[in-house]
């Protein structure tokens, strides 16, 4: 069925939709968000680890909603159920674990810094940091976001202090800053999209442990879902059509985006008509909803005239170690070890670009430090293994055993993950999901650079953790890519011949249509790029605002 | 056939999400006759029959046996398989599942001529070592790890599965996150209703 037009039509309420939907609704326009999954509200948020980190209350199951993986253009394709967030009503800033940083002014060009590097496609990006900068503070305030900034060789300029203070840490942070000091390097608290304080009518955080992998029941965690999102229904102009699966974007003859075609929730056909079109379904997402929109207009999927739509995928790299304090023979020294003070908070980027080529790679990244996730079938599940290294009877019970008896403290490793030629999302007609629309297929071709730049870091955090005194130190990897990070499919740029969207994040072949997410980060920065795609969507949204208001 | 490893182990910011993932379905396209221990499941139970379950009981707790810490049987993981694998969506599993017992029991009694249930524990942790040192994509590996995993769920996730009786499993590996930090799910929380009901895409 057609529905009345509107003027804007939002798919998907995450990081970058839900901005769009608060702007343009501030200005009085007339906004639909249409949502896939559904609406939670905070009372649905229950501490249950089955429920929320192992099924499909947050996440799609890979045999419902696949995605194809593979290494390497030879590979074979693997369903998979990487590369999703959360499904629900705010996106995958519900179950976040809301650690936010900013990029810095070097990741807008690091084409221009490093030169170029053989086997990448890294470009600068067509704005600058000072462009941006405004709209992390916005973003930053309307979110709610608690932090210090602290000077150190890679801070990125600011206009003032986070709207607000830290959140409390637990006594190891001070170790880590201790012995960062003694190593010469910086200990930075890590700002978090968490509220420390009541803020905007939300009430703080209460400090459960349970954040990550889990939506927060205070409200206290700044997800969209808890910020942005009723901040623009109370705009009395959004209408949000939760449980709505876009399928295509039309276009009219002059190959304007008209409408938008999606199943509601009786899993009805139903298009709704609008002036302008915005995407941010996450940059896998997004780059399939437009791969999936043919036309005779545009064959090969909307926009994707130049054939750009779905290259240049970015994700993050990923590696990490852990050290394991056994509070039975530490206690004594280290009674705080016993405090249940769920956060850490500390970050290291002194390594974020190195001074020159000794080291085989010139782009580093950051340092996370956090105790391990206290979900108890997760810890197990590690401690059980796999294959022949995997245990089960007395040995398996002597592990858990010990396990409570151990705190766990983990860095994780932000590393810049160089766009390839061969790394990108492409549809793969035969393979449909539960709506029978062709799946999203992701090819992995990664840089060698990469893996180098993490395992140095892995190398420095090891450091680290040795300095602490722990009883045992393990390495988990050093050559992962975090897939819940994802940018590029849809590049902004100045050149149509290589980028889909204009510094504006309009398709430059589509004068109607928009893309939000981090489909239009050339590069992704080496830290997680959530507030970077919110601050963007606010940028995105206030030159819409306007045009529209000029009658453009 | 497609049976790689099904845990996705995602550790991203100390996510700490595991989830069931693809091969947790073999997804044959040939659509199985339902099997013949479908029809007589135990009247007690959802998936099993009581030789099933006899089997399965005995499974999980040498994957953790009673020791000075209680085992799998004292937590209700049987229990909580049982109920589990009736999940509609996992539907395929149950049938991967119910045959990886079948398999078992088969190997039992070609190796020491009795069912599992009735092999001695020795016996019992042999075979079940042969399952998980198979080949990775095996149909023996993947019954193991959904074994494994199925049991710890049932140890370690909320008791209104029917597993963590008495928060046994949280007490061997000291998780008392939920309760004291972290606010109990609220009186009469039924996980398994709304894993069914919450949220639930057309
Ligand atoms: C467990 C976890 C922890 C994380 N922790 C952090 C962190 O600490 N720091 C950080 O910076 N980032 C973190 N992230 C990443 C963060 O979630 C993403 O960067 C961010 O949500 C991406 O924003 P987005 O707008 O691209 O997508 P999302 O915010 O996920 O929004 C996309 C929305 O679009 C909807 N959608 C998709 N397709 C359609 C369709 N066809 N029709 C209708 N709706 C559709 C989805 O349901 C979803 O709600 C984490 C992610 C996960 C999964
Ligand atoms: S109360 Fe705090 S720690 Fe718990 S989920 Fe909310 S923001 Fe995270």
């Amino acid at each position: 069925m057609k529905k009345e037009p509107v003027d804007i039509c939002i798919i998907g309420s995450g990081a970058g939709g839900a901005p769009m939907a608060l702007e343009l609704g501030r200005a009085g326009f007339k906004v639909v968000v249409l949502e896939k999954g559904p609406h939670y509200q905070p009372g649905d948020f229950v501490h249950d680890e089955i429920l929320n980190s192992r099924r499909n209350f947050f996440m799609p199951l890979p045999w419902e909603e696949p995605h194809l993986v593979r290494q390497g253009p030879q590979g074979r394709y693997e369903r998979s159920n990487a590369a999703w967030t959360a499904n629900c009503v705010g996106g995958g800033t519900v179950h976040m674990s809301g650690y936010f940083y900013r990029l810095k002014p070097v990741d807008f060009r690091l084409r221009s810094t490093l030169g170029a590097i053989p086997g990448t496609t890294v470009a600068d990006w067509p704005i600058s940091y000072e462009e941006l900068a405004p709209f992390y503070d916005v973003a930053e305030a309307e979110l709610g976001v608690s932090g210090e900034a602290v000077p150190h060789p890679f801070a990125e300029p600011r206009s003032g202090p986070y709207p607000l203070p830290p959140l409390d840490v637990h006594p190891i942070a001070h170790e880590v800053d201790r012995v960062c000091g003694e190593l010469g390097w910086h200990s930075l608290p890590t700002a978090r999209g968490i509220i420390s304080r009541p803020y905007r009518g939300r009430a703080g955080c209460a400090y459960c442990a349970l954040c990550g992998s889990y939506g927060c029941e205070m409200g206290a965690k700044s997800g969209t879902n808890a910020s942005l999102i009723p901040a623009a229904l109370a705009t009395g102009n959004v209408e949000l059509r939760p449980l709505c699966m876009a399928r295509s974007v039309e276009v009219d003859e002059e190959g304007r985006a008209r409408s938008v075609v999606y199943l509601d929730a009786d899993g009805v056909e139903q298009e709704q008509p609008a002036k302008v079109v915005v995407v941010s379904c996450t940059a896998v997402e997004s780059a399939r909803l437009l791969l999936n929109s043919v036309s005779n207009r545009f064959p090969r999927g909307l926009a994707n005239g130049s054939e750009q739509v779905g290259r240049n995928l970015v994700f993050s790299s990923f590696g990490e170690s852990r050290a394991t304090f056994r509070v039975s023979k530490q206690k004594a020294a280290r009674p705080w070890l016993l405090n249940p003070a769920p956060f850490v908070n500390r970050s290291v980027q002194d390594f974020y670009l190195m001074p020159d080529e000794r080291f085989g790679f010139r782009k580093g990244g950051t340092l996370g430090f956090m105790w391990t996730h206290p979900n108890p079938i997760f810890a197990a599940v590690g401690l059980a293994g796999s294959g022949t290294a995997g245990v089960f009877g007395k040995e398996l019970k002597e592990r858990m055993r010990a396990y409570r008896d151990s705190r766990i403290l983990q860095f994780e490793v932000y590393g810049e993950f160089l766009p390839t030629p061969g790394t990108s999302v492409t549809v793969v007609p035969e393979v449909k999901d539960k709506y029978d629309i062709p799946v999203a297929a992701i090819t992995l071709d990664r840089h060698p650079m990469d893996f180098a730049a993490t395992r140095f870091l892995v190398e420095r955090g090891e450091e680290i953790l040795l300095r602490l005194e722990p009883d045992d130190v393990q390495r988990v990897g050093t050559s992962g890519e975090t897939t819940i990070l994802q940018h590029g499919t849809c590049r902004f740029g100045d050149d149509p011949a290589t980028s889909v969207l204009n510094r504006d994040c309009r398709a430059h072949e589509v004068p109607n249509l928009y893309v939000v997410d981090g489909s239009f980060m050339p590069t992704a920065g080496s830290v997680p790029s959530t507030l970077t795609i919110v601050a963007n969507s606010f940028r995105v949204a206030r030159g819409l605002v306007a045009r529209m208001k000029q009658g453009l | 056939m497609d049976r790689r490893s099904f845990l996705q182990r995602l550790t991203f910011f100390g996510g700490g999400v595991v989830l069931l993932g693809s091969g947790a379905c073999k997804c044959s396209s040939s659509s199985e006759a339902p099997s013949q221990a479908e029809s007589n499941v135990d009247p007690a139970r959802l998936t099993f029959t009581s030789a099933e379950y006899a089997l399965v009981a005995a499974a999980c707790e040498r994957i953790l046996p009673r020791d000075e810490d209680p085992g799998a049987k004292d937590a209700g993981v049987p229990v909580y398989i049982d109920r589990m694998l009736r999940t509609p969506e996992l539907a395929q599993m149950r049938r991967d599942f119910v045959q990886g017992v079948a398999a078992l029991e088969r190997r039992s009694h070609r190796m020491f001529q009795v069912g599992f249930a009735q092999a001695a524990p020795a016996q019992q942790d042999e075979l079940l070592a042969i399952f998980k040192d198979s080949p990775e994509g095996s149909g023996e590996a993947h019954f193991y790890e959904l074994l494994l995993v199925l049991t710890l769920e049932g140890f370690l996730g909320d008791p209104s599965y029917g597993g963590n009786q008495a928060g046994v499993g949280w007490k061997l590996v000291g998780f008392d996150t939920v309760g004291s930090i972290a606010m109990a799910p609220p009186e009469g929380w039924d996980g398994p209703k709304c894993l069914h009901t919450c949220g639930r895409h057309p």
